[in-house]
């Protein structure tokens, strides 16, 4: 028993290493050259002159137009991960709790299933229900509940609602995760003792899931700041958020430096929440490790 | 105040049709230690669920105190449940695991706090209450659910194997403790096990169910002497079961012809009837000694040799292979090295003919 413990770690460490190879280079290289960029007055590649500057991250702090656009990425990111949360949640318990496989296999086809589909694809119809002719407005329309079509397409609100069918299953399938590891006998204890369903749900389940909430609310949280595609066709460029800009100062500005120092500002909004994540992880750890 | 419980013609069939609990009827009185009983799946924990509101029959009436619950929701049927595995809310401390359902119920804090108080002192659990579950110890873990269950002061008190996770030590003090407790505060108990010597021991009555029904319902002494079916007469304890066709000795006098020459003298109260009957014969009803030459008492006596011999410590369990061909289990006190006896031994053994106990298949 203990000669092969001793010797485990040295067999593991060799299956490790590819890994950790390709770790270093997809992750530490491109976020270091990141890092390196958004530090420097031009690419070295083509220009063999460059020096040191912090000038792309004084422009961001300087201008309101680049505090404005990180503000609305936070909160369409904020938004998302809400309402993402506030559909996913039930949806997860229904999973978790279902009794039936049958019905089980429905509803995690019914989850997976948009995720089948390539995102522009999805974005695209959702462009063909929210614009000034689309479905949605047509109908409400044609029912006489409204006069003028609603602005939905090229706001906030059309990022969101896309944001929100595109993220949803990571949030259902991280919190289904969590949900279906509360033994449900915890909740008919509570009853047990004179508990409403409800309030047994508030009391035990709610509290225990917390480390999913959080867990699929960084995830939504990170993926929905970092979206690209879908602010583009459902904002059209009216509403200018991190990765849009990104894309501006690349292909249109060719300021590669600027657009590094974007990412590193996208990235550590990401590392505080992850960081936030922790504690707030820490906090609740009496439940964790009880589980 | 404990209240009597009515379960009247219980049936549950659950989704896919699987028959877990059928036609379960009983009544437990206020007050009692009532153990469900037998094997597992024989749908022990289905009933006690019902019972608790966690199930809903399929047909049949549940009553208590002649009040029907049947569709009452759990959370106002004012039972207190432990579960098999305790169910503690990990995310709470003893205390606040206590505190739960008084919190429930509306009551204020300081009477909280000192019926909190009072409720680890009687399970012997003071000092624990800043702890988690997962800090505590098995035992200590099923006395927090047993406090947490009885500070409500439930009209009635479920346990599911409530003990089935402890080792035997703490087992039989938990036992004893639980019966202390019931008996001091009068509760009406429902106690589910699949281990009969714990049923035996700790209950006023017990059912034995088997298959979703019950076999019988009676007092310990009842279920183990008088035992009606076959299934409970082989359930509990280790028996002799003998299976034969109804004769008449040249005496005139009733008995039962098991075949191979074997014929056992059936007490009076079997004697009626005709035809096909099964009977028992627990194993320290038998005598035992040494093959005499004196002849036998046909009917209630037999030849044998012993087999092979299992040490129980105070007593021995023979396995005996009678000269008919039989093999039947006695049991004799340990009455001391040079009494025992040894596989190859000739052996006589004799019973009392009312010792043979006739069932139902
Ligand atoms: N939720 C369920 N759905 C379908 N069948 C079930 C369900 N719960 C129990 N059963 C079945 O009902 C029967 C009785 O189950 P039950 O849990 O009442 O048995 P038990 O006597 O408590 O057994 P054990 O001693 O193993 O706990 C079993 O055949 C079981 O498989
Ligand atoms: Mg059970």
């Amino acid at each position: 028993m203990s000669s092969t413990a001793a010797q485990r770690p040295n067999g593991l460490a060799l299956f490790i290493l590819p890994s950790a190879l390709l770790f270093a280079l997809f992750f530490f290289l491109p976020i270091g050259l990141m890092a390196t960029m958004s530090v420097l007055t031009g690419n070295p590649v083509v220009m063999p002159k460059v020096a040191f500057t912090t000038r792309h991250y004084a422009r961001m702090i300087d201008d309101p137009f680049y505090l404005e656009v990180i503000w609305t990425t936070i909160r369409i990111g904020l938004v998302t991960t809400l309402v993402a949360l506030a559909i996913g949640y039930p949806l997860a318990h229904w999973m978790a709790r279902i009794k039936s496989r049958t019905g089980h296999a429905l509803l995690l086809m019914a989850v997976l299933a948009p995720m089948l589909t390539g995102i522009v694809v999805r974005t695209f119809a959702w462009m063909t229900l929210l614009s000034d002719k689309g479905v949605v407005n047509q109908t409400l329309m044609s029912l006489g509940l409204i006069a003028q079509p609603l602005k939905l397409m090229y706001t906030e609100t059309g990022i969101v609602v896309g944001l929100v069918h595109i993220y949803v299953p990571f949030m259902v399938l991280t919190l289904t995760g969590v949900i279906g590891r509360i033994d449900e006998r915890l909740e008919q204890a509570a009853e047990n003792l004179g508990a409403s369903p409800l309030r047994a749900f508030i009391e035990v389940t709610l509290p225990l899931s917390l480390p999913g909430i959080l867990a699929g609310s960084l995830l939504v949280f990170a993926l929905a700041i970092s979206a690209y595609v879908t602010p583009i066709l459902l904002g059209g460029f009216q509403i200018m958020t991190l990765p849009i800009l990104i894309y501006q100062q690349i292909s249109a500005n060719f300021n590669v430096g600027f657009a590094a120092a974007i990412g590193i500002v996208l990235l550590v909004i990401s590392l505080l929440l992850v960081i936030a994540y922790n504690r707030a992880l820490g906090l609740v750890s009496g439940q964790r490790e009880l589980q | 105040m404990s209240a009597s419980i009515e379960i009247a013609g219980v049936s549950k069939i659950y989704d896919g049709g699987v028959r877990a609990v059928d036609a379960v009827a009983m009544d437990i009185r206020q007050g009692e230690f009532f153990s469900l009983l037998g094997p597992s799946g024989c749908g022990k924990t289905t009933t006690l669920r019902m019972i608790a509101g966690f199930e809903t029959p399929s047909a049949g009436a549940i009553r208590v105190d002649g009040a029907d619950i049947t569709h009452v929701p759990a959370h106002k049927r004012d039972m207190g449940m432990v579960f098999q595995n305790y169910a503690l809310f990990p995310h709470r401390t003893v205390a606040e695991n206590v505190a739960f359902g008084l919190r429930m119920r509306g009551l204020d804090k300081a009477t909280i706090a000192a019926k909190v108080k009072a409720a680890l002192a009687m399970v012997e659990l003071s000092g624990l209450e800043d702890r988690r579950p997962a800090q505590l110890s098995g035992g200590q873990q099923q006395r927090v659910a047993l406090a947490r269950a009885i500070v409500i002061a439930p009209r009635v008190l479920l346990c599911d194997e409530p003990l089935g996770a402890l080792d035997k030590k703490l087992r039989q003090q938990m036992q004893f403790e639980l019966k202390q407790l019931q008996k001091k505060l009068g509760l009406t108990l429902v106690f589910v096990t699949h281990d009969q010597e714990e049923a035996l021991a700790m209950s006023d009555r017990i059912a034995v169910m088997n298959g979703g029904r019950v076999e019988q319902v009676g007092t310990p002494t009842e279920i183990y002497n008088q035992p009606t079916t076959r299934f409970v007469a082989d359930f509990i304890g280790d028996t002799n079961i003998f299976r034969g066709e109804r004769t008449t000795t040249g005496t005139g006098a009733s008995a039962l012809d098991v075949g191979k020459g074997l014929i056992l003298a059936l007490p009076p109260t079997d004697a009626q009837g005709t035809g096909v009957l099964s009977v028992a014969l627990r194993p320290e009803k038998i005598r035992l000694s040494p093959r005499g030459d004196a002849a036998i008492a046909a009917g209630s006596s037999a030849h044998g040799i012993v087999e092979n011999t299992n040490f129980l410590g105070g007593a021995v369990l023979y396995r005996i292979e009678l000269a008919s061909g039989h093999r039947v289990l006695v049991q004799q006190p340990n009455a001391g090295t040079s009494r025992l006896f040894v596989p190859g031994n000739g052996v006589t053994l004799d019973w009392t003919p009312a010792d043979l106990v006739a069932l139902k298949d």
